[in-house]
């Protein structure tokens, strides 16, 4: 019988020192996230916007599989001004958000689903509102340190170009390289893509 | 293969330590006006080349990472706001946000004008050709304010950073306000210029730009090393200067050049002249580590001025709501800039600040819970998001005068000690106490300006802050200010030390006071300055 998720993390626990240990269980949380996408692509039909479609949806869940990969603990961060503190990455939420998704899929099957992407879309918001209320989330902050993974999916995605173009319905583009001289106008509209 | 295989006793004619933007400075216009040898000794490592920074880029914005590896020493953890870790070839420019407004002409005489502070021994028409080599030098984009606030003998080197749409519809609201204001000067590219490309509004320009169009001192570097014109010596940490056995010159430079397993190499580096370019701690720190027997107090310090009367400013900040529909992100860092605030009103309470406005996502940005508390997902939350973004939001920050004082002063920490032993500097700033009975007044009266734009236009202010974490005075500068009377200065007007003919101390630290404007443009404009005196 196939070792389940938490059982492989749990062995690797006895089994290994700390530094080894935290790398293996990052890199297993990411091989286990893209293994079985499903949960987080239902997640990301929860809470992203309907009007992503299935492709945008699952391009932004995609995006936020790929953050999760390229996550490095304990890499020195940006100096801020005024101290000679300096701060690091913290530990992989990668672990945390992998067991998340499973308890939202534990969740589902109590409720006599297969699986939480077998849930109705009104039955998952339900599932990730209860979740985050028990965990006293009220903002969308940086996703590292999102508590939870549909929080941190949330964070990951309203903070990209495509995020702002979509709320304000023009093109722009932040962060991106842009002609300087088009900066005096007012942002193009976006074009009307049919979904 | 290390420029220390074969030698550990470096000579040369100019001897330049630090390597950031006022070394760059001085090491551009020596190499075009002396023939000698120049060295440059830097502790830190090379920065990374122009074609990694994308790459560094996204790791910044992805994740926070600093984009600039190995740019500080371990070990260095110290007391007081440090402005930063920063210590790498190129310096703490590396990642400055490339704004160069000048100081203004009041600046410099704010004890004959106002009856505060301390004039300097120089003057801002003195100043005003070498402001004018710092912007062609680095490539200023910058728009010429209205003369009286905004004097210049000559243009510009490159138009204008264009206003962006935002700030074309902020400026339209200031001006219903009274305030004239236009466009932030910057040392970013508005057109191609020396080599780099124009901007492209990556908006990251702070702490990295990708294409290099904003100045940075590594291309001044890599330019005078490819034509032979220095030798730029990195992971060389100078621990102290010594002098000559019959006189007070400086002989030497004693540093140790770092290995990576945290020991080092003694090398000597003698000199005709010596320029301390370290920056406003590293300067003074230097200086007062270099005691011996001749002068008990460190070099130059005869005065007990070296690592006193440190200076910076403070600002007030604040949120203001508009009925106007903006678009953030479409040049972020860029700002528009007033400078009508300068010169304090004759028969009143003495106040100068700069004032500069820009786009702003505060309060604007998308939520997970709605003003009802209830916790949003899916649509509900864009929906939230545009409904909020109608009306746009202005962000308006008023630098303002802190006047220097003694006691505001960086020493050495008996406690805390580097690598080698060397006891690390340690930082308090305090306000003069003319200045401290000014705070609430400057406070206020900025509080109040701000309540008048935002009813100018119909808006709102909604949030306020002041910058004052750890006692923290912004874009700080002295610990070496200059002067000409030897007992309360450390320099004369040309950063030459008052106790020591071969010694000069250049940029920051030589200031007598900070203004209320970001300060590298005229600590590059001093050096060059100094540079002048040197190669005469």
């Amino acid at each position: 019988m196939p070792l389940s998720r938490r059982a492989f993390l749990g062995a690797l626990a006895a089994a290994m020192p700390a530094a080894v240990l935290i790398r293996h269980a990052h890199a297993a949380a990411v091989d286990d996230i893209a293994a079985s996408p499903r949960t987080l692509q239902a997640l990301g039909e929860a809470v992203l916007p309907s009007e992503l479609g299935r492709a945008g949806t699952l391009a932004a869940v995609s995006a936020f599989q790929r953050w999760i990969a390229g996550y490095r603990e304990h890499v020195e961060l940006v100096h801020g001004y005024g101290t000679s503190a300096l701060g690091t990455t913290g530990p992989t939420p990668a672990t945390k958000w992998a067991a998340q998704l499973d308890a939202l899929d534990r969740t589902a099957r109590a409720d006599g689903a297969r699986s939480f992407a077998a849930l109705p879309l009104e039955r998952r918001r339900e599932i990730v509102r209860r979740e985050l209320t028990a965990l006293k989330a009220d903002r969308i902050g940086a996703v590292g340190r999102a508590p939870h993974v549909a929080l941190a999916l949330l964070s990951h995605w309203y903070d990209t170009p495509d995020a702002t173009n979509r709320c304000y319905q023009v093109k722009i583009d932040k962060e991106n390289c842009r002609p300087l001289a088009t900066s005096a106008r007012r942002p193009l509209p976006l074009a009307q893509v049919r979904t | 293969m290390s420029a220390f295989a074969k030698r550990t006793v470096i000579e040369s004619d100019v001897c330049i330590i630090g390597s950031g933007i006022s070394a760059a400075m001085v090491a551009d216009r020596l190499s075009r006006t002396m023939k000698g040898r120049i060295v440059v000794v830097e502790a830190g490592d090379e920065a990374p080349p122009l074609g990694q920074r994308y790459a560094l880029r996204e790791r910044f914005m992805e994740y926070g990472e600093n984009p600039w590896p190995n740019d500080h020493l371990d070990g260095y953890e110290m007391e007081g706001p440090l402005q930063s870790r920063s210590m790498q070839v190129g310096g703490l420019a590396m990642h400055w946000g490339g704004v160069t407004p000048r100081f203004s002409p009041e600046d410099f005489r704010t004890r004959s004008m106002f009856g505060v502070g301390t004039d300097w021994p120089i003057s801002y028409d003195e100043l005003d050709p070498f402001y004018q080599e710092a912007e062609e030098l680095m490539g200023v984009a910058g728009e010429q304010g209205p003369a009286a606030m905004d004097p210049r003998a000559k243009p510009f080197p490159m138009a204008p950073m264009p206003l962006t749409y935002n700030l074309g519809l902020l400026k339209e609201w200031t001006a219903k306000a009274g305030i004239t204001m236009w466009s932030q000067p910057v040392a970013k590219n508005s057109r191609p210029y020396s080599g780099r490309a124009e901007c492209c509004r990556n908006d990251t320009c702070s702490p990295i730009c990708p294409i290099g169009a904003k100045y940075s001192p590594d291309f001044t570097w890599s330019r005078l090393r490819a034509r032979n014109r220095v030798t730029l010596y990195p992971r060389t940490l100078v621990r102290k200067l010594v002098l000559h056995d019959g006189s007070m010159r400086i002989a030497s430079a004693q540093a140790v050049q770092r290995n990576v397993k945290g020991a080092g190499t003694p090398v000597e580096f003698r000199a005709k002249t010596f320029v301390v370019a370290a920056g406003y701690v590293w300067s003074s720190h230097l200086l007062l580590l270099s005691a011996s027997s001749r002068a008990p107090a460190g070099l130059g310090n005869r005065s007990g001025n070296v690592g006193k009367y440190l200076a910076g400013h403070r600002n007030q900040q604040a949120f203001i709501s508009l009925p106007i529909k903006l678009f953030p992100g479409i040049n972020g860092q860029h700002s528009l800039l007033s400078k009508q605030f300068m010169r304090s009103p004759v028969g009143t309470e003495y106040l100068r600040h700069d004032l500069r406005v820009w786009e702003s996502t505060f309060d604007r940005g998308p939520r997970l819970k709605g003003d009802d508390g209830a916790l949003m997902l899916g649509d509900e939350v864009m929906r939230d998001w545009r409904e909020r973004t109608r009306t746009g939001v202005a962000r308006v920050r008023a630098y303002y005068d802190v006047i220097p004082d003694r006691s505001s002063e960086l020493t050495l920490d008996p406690a805390r000690k580097n690598a080698w032993g060397d006891p690390l500097p340690r930082l308090a700033f305090r306000d003069a106490p003319a200045s401290a009975a000014l705070r609430e007044h400057s406070v206020g009266a900025i509080q109040t300006l701000f309540q008048t734009m935002a009813s100018a236009g119909g808006g709102t202010v909604i949030q306020r802050e002041e910058d004052d974490a750890r006692g923290w005075q912004d874009h700080p500068v002295g610990g070496c200010r200059m002067g000409d009377d030897p007992a309360t200065s450390v320099v004369d007007k040309w950063g030459r030390a008052h106790d020591h003919e071969n010694l000069f101390v250049v940029g920051a630290p030589t200031c007598v006071s900070a203004s209320c404007a970001n300060g590298t443009l005229t600590f590059t404009a001093l050096a060059l300055r100094t540079a002048s005196e040197i190669a005469r």
